[in-house]
């Protein structure tokens, strides 16, 4: 379903003994997987596929309609609204997020003064990422009293309520993504150690710049993790629904400009009793992930250096 | 993929067979005997730290006179809470007492989960409720539910800002529409813009219903359509957008962020605005925020309205699971929460001014003077018939309306446009379902 | 397993700048880094400033100015549902831990055999692996809390614990197949010469050589579950069993007052832990051991 070109490079990775098969090691390795896989995972995701072909209203029984699901699809215009938004975001916040945690991860790392210090208050932010208090949180900033209008205030101008414009809201939400850069930056930081310190100790020998050093040891080195990252961000950023829901009160607003996708299939399955519709949405939510999974996975054939 | 498909087959049919077996019905008898043996009841409600606290009492003196009865109560903040609701009764796991909320009751009525009331009247009465205030919870000739308090929509006014304005405060027997953008004006001026004269409407129902009824219309027809002609909602929609073009009410984005906040950072509570709609039921919670003096005024409107716009709305509702193993044990449990001065005295009007008469009367005088001005409140208004219960398939009217009010103010439709929109989504809603 | 460890040096504890750097530079640097520290914790320092706050001033007064100190918001925040406060957080605390355990030790495993072993249909496999985490959680929770109620799991911290140690978590397995690429195969190789089946290089040699992952799935495992409210909202029904994040929800209510105090004060409070885990946690990336002299 995804990945053709990675997965081919996993499946041929034993360069170096003759090729043999271990099939009995892996049975084992994976045993617990396999048992999570068809005792917990299998049946419901299974039921979510059936349910997206019927009228379920979560109350009384489903009932079989055909493709009826799919089609309205076509027609929905606030599912393709919610497309624009999520795709937007997605394109927006995911790069953005990536840039700063790699930035950062890149400043912390080369053993500085005060290093633990600004690597736990940079991640501070993203403990409280999906807490409930963060709505009230962002108001303080971007609300019509919040820290944002005082310092435009400072040179004059005055705000308005930048979490309430439907022109502004969703960009608001970007930001609060950013601001969680915690977790991609750990992982930055988490790989940036396994990169062995004599690469650039050979390296400085040989007199080569920063620059030279980041692009021809840490990038490739690092490329796995930079590659993990992307892929799962962006997975993230498709199914993103907390922060959207938690800020906006659960209603996408306003005027729906932070209707994220999972989050209108939600208000669907949830909050209008159409579980069969929003089975349906989530099965063509998987279908624009796994693409874009499989892309990443083709991509990756050209930039990912893997030692194996 | 082909391989799969009779294994896939067999899941999904064993998964479709769960679902099935959940829609059975496993409810018990609801006039039966009382059982002598250990029971536990499973009672859940939505709110704030305060009603959690009130309620456990009331579980407390309720298992106190009923020791061989078990009540876990499981409370949950709002969004959780219908998550929950709707995901237990799915799976044939719902509690036994449910708290029940207007714009849901139909949706879980009509399909079967709650249980006709009446079917339990041995063990739980209903005489001392007014008839206009049961009657919103039936549907069809079933009682699915009882209202626990009842709350009128009303207008606050902030005097202490009035006072330092130095604008008088309207005479509530006889106010306009246009003496509310009169005297909202005035504020707005004399304060400079620090205070704008009034909140905006449009984010709750209650607007849209007294708007519709003091011109002769209402939202839904006894039948559940939407019924309310497109000019009149237009007309309520271009109120709000001369409300904040004239600077009576908040600029657009600052009118969205404070309705969706909750309410200690509405514009009432932090004293930005000086009239604002909201329930009578809310004067305490506001007043305690604000910490000015804060006044229920009566609708403008109301005096030249054709039929009264006031009406008497169920703040919540007790419901019991059609599928609850222990009905009967249950129906005495609601029948405490409704008719026990014993439990009214410790919720006092957390759930709204009770709707029980006998209780009602007997709990004023404890009051404090806001709770006990909101209960007086609901005497002194004129009301018609309450309006219909939010049909099936429309439990989401707040968010669409909120939605078409947030269009409107941001000027992405007008209010003709939005009024056919509105209508034409809601009514599919209710098709739909 | 010696001429291992000999070959595996710990490397780089904060070892200092391999070039000195000149201080101007290095004031700007840290002066940036400060200012960018002091935007990035305004919400926080606010929630801690509002849990000290009294109710009514929380929202009138502006900017983190602290007028009166109020610790009340504290004690009272702490009895004012059904059980204290430190209920939920042994609660959160016991999840947490099944978490941690269950996805170090069945992730790991799994990962292993993604990334080092050769096997039938393993690209379908992995395939199927990250498929499973595509599929947003609301349509996946009324099925599976029927499957969870058929077993009678419903109200008990196992629907939440369990899944972990069967590997459902599929981003860590990915993460860890990632990091165990990331591997010399010498190292392997080695110890294969050696006569080392998979277990023992399992243990042996991947093991200690990806602690830095381990880390960083203990620390998200940590802080995601602690923060998790879907699923245990769903799953824990009675209020003896709530945790952290069900119970934090359910101070607020947005139609009536509420204690905003008491919320901020056991926000501040459910931040501890997790500030803490991730304290301790982060030593452990930083002393992550990186192959030196090899290669």
């Amino acid at each position: 379903m995804s990945s053709l070109g990675e997965l081919q490079r996993l499946g041929s990775s034993t360069a170096g003994p003759p090729r043999k098969r271990d099939n009995r090691a892996a049975f084992f390795f994976l045993s617990p997987w396999f048992a999570g896989l068809v005792l917990i995972t299998a049946g419901p995701v299974a039921a979510s596929f059936v349910l997206g072909f019927t009228d379920y209203n979560l109350i009384q029984p489903p009932e079989f309609n055909g493709l009826e699901n799919f089609q309205r699809m076509l027609h929905d215009e606030r599912l393709h609204h919610a497309l624009g938004v999520t795709f937007t975001y997605v394109f927006v916040s995911v790069p953005l997020q990536l840039a700063f945690a790699l930035g950062l991860a890149l400043l912390l790392d080369r053993g500085m003064r005060g290093l633990a210090f600004y690597r736990s208050v940079f991640y501070l932010p993203s403990l409280l990422g999906t807490s409930v208090a963060i709505a009230v949180l962002w108001r303080q900033i971007f609300g019509a009293d919040g820290l944002f209008n005082q310092v435009l205030g400072w040179f004059g101008v005055q705000g308005q309520s930048w979490i309430s414009d439907p022109g502004t809201a969703l960009s608001t939400l970007i930001v609060l993504n950013v601001w969680t850069f915690g977790a991609p930056m750990v992982i930055f930081l988490a790989g940036l150690r396994q990169i062995p310190v004599m690469y650039y100790e050979a390296a400085a020998v040989d007199g080569a710049s920063k620059a030279r050093q980041f692009r021809s040891i840490t990038l490739p080195l690092l490329s796995p993790i930079i590659f993990f990252n992307l892929v799962l961000q962006i997975i993230h950023a498709f199914q993103s629904f907390t922060q959207a829901f938690v800020v906006s009160g659960g209603t996408g607003g306003p005027s729906d400009s932070t209707m994220f996708y999972t989050l209108y299939l939600y208000q669907r399955g949830f909050h209008s009793f159409d579980m069969g519709y929003a089975s349906a949405l989530a099965w063509l939510l998987l279908v624009i992930i796994a693409i874009f999974t499989a892309i990443n996975f083709w991509a990756s054939k050209r930039w990912v250096f893997y030692d194996d | 993929m082909k391989r799969f498909t009779r294994r896939e087959a067999l899941i999904v049919a064993a998964a479709g067979a769960a679902l099935a077996a959940c829609g059975g019905n496993g409810g018990g008898n609801a006039n039966g005997e009382i059982s002598g043996d250990q029971v536990t009841l499973r009672f859940t409600w939505w709110g704030s730290d305060a009603r959690h606290k009130r309620t456990q009492q009331v579980i407390d003196a309720f298992t106190k006179a009923h020791p061989n009865i078990t009540i876990k109560g499981e409370f949950k903040d709002w969004n959780g809470y219908w998550d929950a609701l709707a995901t237990t009764v799915a799976a044939n796991d719902a509690p036994d007492i449910i708290q029940m909320d207007e714009l849901y009751l139909a949706s879980y009525a009509e399909r079967g989960a709650l249980l006709d009331l009446k079917t339990a009247d041995k063990h739980l009465t209903t005489t001392d409720f007014d008839a206009k205030a049961l009657a919103t919870g039936a549907i069809d000739g079933k009682q699915y539910a009882i209202p626990t308090g009842l709350a009128a929509y009303s207008f606050v006014v902030n005097t202490d800002l009035l006072d330092k304005y130095k604008v008088t405060v309207p005479d509530d027997a006889t106010w306009s529409w246009d003496d509310l953008k009169t005297v909202a004006d005035q504020v707005s001026k004399a304060s400079g813009g620090k205070v704008t004269g009034t909140q905006s409407l449009g984010f709750d129902i209650g607007g849209v219903n007294i708007w519709a009824r003091q011109h002769g219309a209402a939202l839904y027809s006894p039948e559940g359509k939407v019924v309310i002609p497109p000019d009149l909602l237009a007309s309520f929609w271009q109120y709000q957008v001369d409300l904040a073009k004239g600077g009576m009410a908040p600029q657009a984005s600052v009118s969205v962020e404070r309705a969706g906040a909750p309410l200690d950072q509405s514009g009432t509570a932090t004293n930005a605005s000086a009239f604002g709609s909201w329930w009578n039921s809310q004067l305490t919670s506001l007043a305690a925020a604000s910490g000015q003096k804060l006044k229920l005024l009566k609708l403008p409107g109301e005096a030249q309205a054709s039929s009264a716009g006031g009406y008497y709305k169920p703040s919540m509702f007790w419901s019991i699971s059609s599928r609850s193993k222990q009905p009967a044990e249950a129906a005495l449990f609601v029948d405490f929460l409704a008719n026990s001065q014993e439990a009214a005295d410790i919720m006092l009007t957390d759930r709204g001014v009770p709707a029980n008469t006998k209780i009602r009367s007997a709990l004023v005088p404890k009051l404090t003077d806001t709770d006990k001005a909101a209960a007086e409140y609901l005497d002194t208004i004129k009301v018609g018939e309450s309006p219909r219960v939010t049909p099936n398939g429309a439990s989401d009217v707040e968010q669409i309306l909120k939605r078409h009010t947030e269009d409107v103010l941001f000027a992405r439709k007008t209010p003709q446009d939005a009024a056919t929109s509105f209508v034409k989504e809601l009514q599919a809603a209710i098709d739909a379902a | 397993m010696t001429d291992l460890q000999e070959r595996v040096a710990p490397v780089r504890e904060e070892t200092p700048p391999i070039r000195p750097r000149s201080t101007g530079s290095s004031i700007v640097k840290h002066a940036g880094l400060i200012l960018l520290a002091l935007v990035m914790l305004y919400p926080v320092l606010w929630m801690v400033v509002s849990s000290l706050r009294p109710n009514n001033e929380i929202f009138r007064s502006p900017g983190l100015i602290l007028g009166g100190l109020r610790i009340e918001n504290y004690a009272e925040g702490w009895n004012s549902l059904a059980s204290p406060f430190g209920h939920y957080l042994i609660n959160s605390a016991i999840v947490v831990l099944g978490c941690v355990i269950g996805n170090l030790m069945s992730c790991s495993l799994a990962a292993y055999a993604f990334a080092r072993l050769e096997f039938t249909g393993k690209k379908v496999l992995f395939a199927i692996m990250l498929g499973t985490i595509m599929l947003p959680i609301h349509v996946i929770i009324v099925p599976q809390y029927i499957l969870f109620s058929q077993l009678g799991w419903i109200n008990t911290f196992l629907p939440l614990v369990v899944p972990k140690f069967l590997a459902t978590d599929a981003f860590f397995v990915f993460l860890m197949v990632q990091f165990i690429r990331g591997l010399p195969r010498e190292l392997d190789e080695a110890a294969r010469i050696d006569g080392a089946g998979h277990p023992r290089i399992f243990l042996r040699v991947v093991l200690p050589l990806m602690v830095p992952a381990l880390a960083t799935t203990a620390i998200f495992t940590f802080i995601w579950t602690w923060n998790d409210f879907f699923s245990q909202l769903i799953y824990l029904t009675d209020p003896d069993k709530y945790t952290v994040p069900v119970a934090l929800r359910s101070y607020v209510d947005a139609t009536v007052s509420t204690s905003w105090g008491s919320m901020f004060a056991m926000s501040v409070v459910s931040l501890l832990p997790v500030f803490l885990a991730f304290l301790l946690g982060q030593r452990f990336l930083i002393k992550g051991i990186a192959t030196t002299g090899i290669k």
